[in-house]
């Protein structure tokens, strides 16, 4: 009954099986190839020829298609329109339309800026896809990152749905006590305070006895914590890593040489 | 009140199959338990009754009236129905305002609410606390102000869900003791219950639930003696019904008053 909040597909494949860590450094990779490569068509290369291939060696194409028809396809189709019409570059005039003028320049700009968006979004889709949040925290966790910064996100992604699902009680309850929710506007306002203060009171106590229950565990315990759930790091996660960085470092040296 | 349901069918949006066909007639003033493991449908049920969920297929009739055809705010002047976790449903800064809602909503006169406010309070023993905010008092206080905000709408029928759940023995006693003036005037009960000794004690009809059907529908004494079907639903019957059975009793037990006449007669002979 509750609506996700997360990406995550649950599914068994190469991708799911990677350190969470190694997937934001291809995701962080990605991204970072496509802007600073010195060639106007590594973005595309990098679309076509390795996103589209990882979305199905982790079995998430269709999700990942989905997304791209429902979110990166209109935000890189946003961003070319708005670089085709108002970029002020190149003479070769295409068309005119009013004051604007789309050039064979700006055209360009715009297929490469909105294709850039493309991977960058693609790649963080794909990870997000395949990592689970908790996963992600608590290996971050584990290699230094505060872990209250892990919990505000942790708690923020698993409150939400709770508090949903709260609030539909309160209006079934407040509903069967002859609350009118669905009238004249005039009796709905009147309906908030029923359905807002049980919210807010319910959650107030939830917070306290969400602290006390992970203090109970030690939350803020200095000493050194094990898990019992284990994230693997296996060798060739570390190989990745570094195979990644240093393509990152060729493309940064290859932009510097060539410029 | 009547109730009648009939082949109701309901399912979730995830594609859980809750009810899966219920038949299930209620007369007026019968006090009835609705027992059953999790999941078995006891509160998709009963939910039909005020409208809260719309039945996918089947009929349900409450009185004369189709659920289908009044909001759930107009069916509150039939089914009273309090939720399970009074946290849900407490807002007011005090009781006696809290208790008020119900009935200002239903749109009766103002002797008549307080009136009903009146007997309300006494009848769950919170006269002595109409002044006080209902979250300075303790979680079983809280359900009782639960329970007379929704007395105090004076419905023919009133549900229950889970009354008796993290309670203390004196509360249980006091909801039944409520449960006991319900039935005296003439009002209709249904509770869902996991609680099997309170079913026991306090209703003559029980009904047990599994997988979105009925299991058994009966008196309550023919029902709790059926320990291996009541099993398959996760129900053990109560302790002294058990003990009766162990002891060769020949009628099932269900109260002390009862198992202690039973055994008297079965050791005279």
């Amino acid at each position: 009954m509750h609506e996700r909040l997360s990406y995550y597909v649950k599914r068994d494949s190469a991708l799911h099986r990677l350190n969470p860590l190694t997937k934001i450094i291809l995701a962080l990779s990605i991204v970072l190839v496509s802007i600073v490569s010195p060639w106007y068509w590594t973005a595309h290369i990098l679309l076509l020829l390795v996103i589209v291939p990882l979305s199905f060696a982790g079995r998430v194409s269709r999700e990942y298609f989905t997304s791209a028809i429902r979110l990166i396809l209109p935000a890189a189709g946003f961003i070319f329109l708005m670089q085709a019409f108002f970029q002020p570059i190149g003479n070769t005039v295409i068309f005119k339309y009013l004051f604007l003028d789309v050039t064979q320049e700006s055209l360009s700009f715009a297929f490469r800026i909105s294709t850039r968006i493309a991977v960058m979004i693609s790649a963080f889709t794909l990870f997000l896809l395949t990592t689970h949040p908790s996963e992600l925290m608590s290996d971050l966790t584990r290699r230094g990152l505060p872990p209250q910064f892990a919990y505000v996100i942790i708690s923020t992604l698993q409150i939400l749905p709770q508090m949903q699902a709260k609030a539909q009680t309160i209006i079934a309850a407040q509903r069967s006590r002859g609350l009118d929710t669905e009238s004249t506007f005039f009796k709905r306002a009147g309906s908030v305070v029923p359905l807002v203060g049980p919210l807010v009171f319910g959650s107030l106590v939830e917070v306290e006895e969400r602290a006390i229950a992970i203090e109970a565990r030690g939350f803020t315990s200095k000493s050194i914590k094990t898990s019992l759930h284990e994230i693997p790091d296996s060798l060739s996660d570390k190989i990745i890593r570094w195979v990644l960085i240093l393509l990152v470092l060729l493309s940064i040296a290859l932009k510097i040489w060539l410029s | 009140m009547k109730i009648e349901i009939r082949d109701l069918r309901f399912t979730y949006p995830t594609g859980l199959e809750a009810l899966q066909g219920v038949s299930l007639v209620v007369e007026p003033g019968e006090q009835v338990a609705i027992v059953g493991q999790n999941g078995a449908g006891k509160t998709t049920l009963v939910r039909h009754f005020n409208g809260l969920l719309q039945a996918a297929a089947g009929s349900v009739l409450i009185g004369e009236w189709d659920p289908k055809k009044y909001s759930v705010a107009k069916l509150a002047s039939r089914v009273g129905y309090v939720f399970q976790n009074p946290d849900e449903q407490l807002f007011s800064k005090d009781v006696g305002t809290e208790v008020k809602f119900g009935p200002r909503n239903l749109g009766y006169a103002k002797e008549k609410i307080d009136e009903l406010v009146q007997r309300a309070l006494s009848l769950t023993e919170l006269s002595d606390k109409t002044e006080t905010n209902p979250y300075d008092l303790s979680p079983t206080w809280r359900k009782m102000v639960a329970l007379a905000s929704v007395i105090a709408m004076d419905t023919p029928i009133v549900i229950f869900d889970e009354p008796t759940t993290g309670q203390d023995a004196l509360n249980v006693a006091r909801i039944a003791h409520v449960i006991a003036e319900l039935r005296r005037e003439g009002k209709t009960v249904i509770t869902i219950t996991h609680d099997i000794d309170f079913c026991a004690e306090n209703f003559e009809r029980v009904i047990a639930m599994s997988k979105g059907r009925i299991l058994l529908d009966g008196p309550a004494r023919e029902i709790l003696g059926q320990e291996h079907i009541l099993a398959q639903t996760y129900v053990d019957p109560p302790q002294l019904t058990r003990l009766g059975k162990k002891l060769g009793l020949k009628e099932t037990v269900r109260n002390q008053v009862e198992f202690l006449e039973i055994y008297k007669n079965h050791r005279n002979k």
